[in-house]
């Protein structure tokens, strides 16, 4: 009964979302089309000034990216654009169907519509679940309209496109993607507690970007006060700060202390556990007659 | 006689306020229940508790077979709080369909039409809800409590908002559910003359307690008494003592409807001309109105 009954919550959610045409648009289809405009835009400036680049005195790996000849081995740019995935300005679109999900039943009053009918477990559970392949799609796209626009700079500087994909390639790219998965489900988990706690939509949508933004400055300062990737306070106060650490440990294969690898991953597993929980737990005993 | 919905002792405090003071209500499977009672009753508070959307602070419901809260019990419940929203991006149509999915149902094309074409709102089905008024966001909300063809369906303030063609299809829709479908009708409205016309039993809360509970046909017959147009109205009044009040032009008399041809009799041979005697109903408004104590406050205002 109960997986029946969640299985509902997720079906409604999902109903619901897709029929929300705005939010999918901005959540999941928008970033990734302007980045690949924009990005394929930039390369045909590039090209248009690779006179200007070849003097511009740029250091040599950044010389060399923008100005490779040469086959474009698409299985190699596959890691590279995977690791890149999970940046802030995804990070900020995908939180608008994210809060969407999580805030809109206190926004639209509709929460009396489905309470009686399910239990308030699994009608959150159903929020997160679609927030997830929300999240995924957005991730997807992403990863794919990248892969285009390396075709895309590929054919803008005529040079032929290959695919070449090593086991190192295939398995840096899943774990990229999964850790860039985890790291945006976790900021949306922020969101979640800050709908049930606040029952706004704006709140939802900014207060993980403000966490965020806020770990990110100070986590900037964490050199000054000595602490490294093996020091715990360093990696439970700045999932950011984790997430880089788990990013450089994939991307390197070693150099990496295995402990700060742990903490890093407790931290993730940290800071996505905890507001789903605080979530659920608040969201049990809320009254959902005051919307 | 079978129940559908149990209270004892219902409380429910918000700091000093008791919305609901001991409540203790069984309401019987079949019919129109109505619960009365002026603003500050309890009526939302009790529906709330019902639904789960709030937790009383003493006391326990059951609400088909359940407390509340088994959602199984649950499940085979429909409602209608207040003013129903909607996601205002949906149409009426994808609304239901939507609800059917959350209620554990495939979201049959045909069964949304029906509910759409029950409540009068086929030709809006595929109109966005944001540009529905009250009336129809009442019927669409009747329809999302149907949506799953329950066995007993809350609904509060049915009629808020509705137009008088709108009250009176509402009325039969709900007569209808009652005696066409066998759904239990569970409602609360202000409107004391549509629940009288639509209601079989109703109970009357006042400050969070039951005051009067009972068969609508009881609480309005207990109330009737015997207008007599009589001469001389003094003659009259020395049979009847003290059951009789001089109103107006007329002898009120309160006396059981078996004793009203003894009286006759008794006024005949005292030589009293009737010219007139007919029963007069008490309406569920006096009722109401001399129950929650609503005709002292509007004597005071006089």
């Amino acid at each position: 009964m109960s997986v029946t009954m969640l299985a509902d919550a997720l079906r409604s959610e999902a109903y619901r979302f897709v029929r929300n045409r705005v939010t999918l648009f901005w959540s999941v289809i928008f970033f990734p089309v302007v980045a690949l405009v924009l990005g394929t835009l930039g390369q045909f400036f590039v090209k248009a000034k690779m006179e200007d680049v070849r003097d511009a005195g740029l250091p040599p790996d950044v010389a060399q990216r923008l100005l490779a000849t040469g086959s474009l081995n698409l299985g190699e740019s596959l890691p590279v654009v995977t690791a890149g995935l999970a940046g802030p300005v995804l990070i900020l679109f995908v939180l608008i169907g994210a809060a969407t999900l999580y805030a809109g039943d206190y926004r639209w009053e509709s929460w009396r519509l489905t309470t009686a009918r399910n239990t308030r477990l699994n009608l959150i559970l159903g929020k997160v679940g679609v927030a997830k392949l929300v999240t995924l799609a957005a991730l997807i796209l992403m990863l794919l309209l990248g892969l285009v626009g390396e075709v895309a700079k590929g054919l803008i500087f005529d040079r032929s496109i290959t695919f070449s994909l090593t086991g190192d390639g295939a398995s840096q790219t899943g774990l990229l993607f999964f850790l860039s998965y985890v790291r945006l489900v976790q900021v949306g988990l922020l969101g979640l507690l800050a709908a049930v706690l606040t029952r706004s939509l704006i709140a939802t949508l900014f207060v993980p970007i403000v966490v965020s933004v806020a770990q990110a400055i100070f986590g900037s300062f964490l050199p000054m006060l000595g602490w490294g990737v093996g020091d715990w306070r360093a990696q439970f106060l700045f999932p950011g700060f984790a997430f880089d650490t788990l990013k450089a440990a994939i991307q390197a294969g070693a150099g990496v202390p295995s402990e700060g690898v742990s903490l890093a991953i407790a931290s993730l597993a940290f800071w996505t556990l905890v507001p789903l929980i605080a979530a659920i737990a608040w969201f049990n005993r809320q009254d959902l007659s005051k919307e | 006689m079978t129940v559908v919905i149990e209270t004892r002792a219902l409380t429910k405090t918000y700091g000093a306020v008791r919305a609901l003071d001991g409540l203790s209500l069984t309401i019987p499977r079949g019919g129109v229940y109505g619960v009365l009672g002026p603003n500050g009753a309890g009526k939302s508070t009790l529906f709330r508790i019902l639904l789960g959307l709030i937790r009383p602070t003493e006391g326990e419901a059951i609400v088909m077979g359940g407390r509340v809260g088994d959602v199984a019990a649950s499940r085979r419940m429909g409602s209608m709080i207040e003013t129903p929203r909607f996601p205002p991006f949906m149409t009426a149509r994808q609304v239901l369909e939507w609800l059917s999915i959350a209620h554990g149902l495939k979201a049959d094309t045909a069964r949304v039409a029906g509910w759409l074409e029950r409540v009068g709102l086929t030709e809006a089905a595929d109109r966005k809800v944001r540009g529905f008024s009250v009336g129809m966001l009442q019927r669409l909300g009747v329809a999302a409590a149907l949506i799953t063809e329950p066995e007993l369906v809350i609904l509060d303030e049915p009629t808020s908002g509705m137009d008088p063609p709108g009250i009176q299809e509402m009325r039969a829709l709900i007569r209808a559910l009652s005696e066409r479908d066998g759904i239990t009708v569970v409602l609360a409205s202000h409107q004391l003359l549509e629940v009288q016309r639509v209601c079989d039993r109703v109970a009357i809360l006042n400050r969070g307690k039951l005051v009067r509970e009972g068969s609508v046909t009881d609480l309005t017959s207990a109330g009737e008494r015997l207008r007599l147009s009589v001469t001389p109205m003094a003659q009259a009044m020395g049979v009847l003592g003290d059951r009789g009040t001089i109103e107006g032009d007329a002898i009120l008399a309160n006396l059981p409807r078996a004793e009203a041809p003894a009286l006759l009799r008794a006024l005949i041979q005292a030589g009293v001309d009737i010219d007139e005697a007919r029963w007069i109903g008490a309406d569920l408004e006096s009722v109401f109105m001399t129950e929650t104590g609503s005709v002292q406050h509007v004597e005071a205002i006089r």
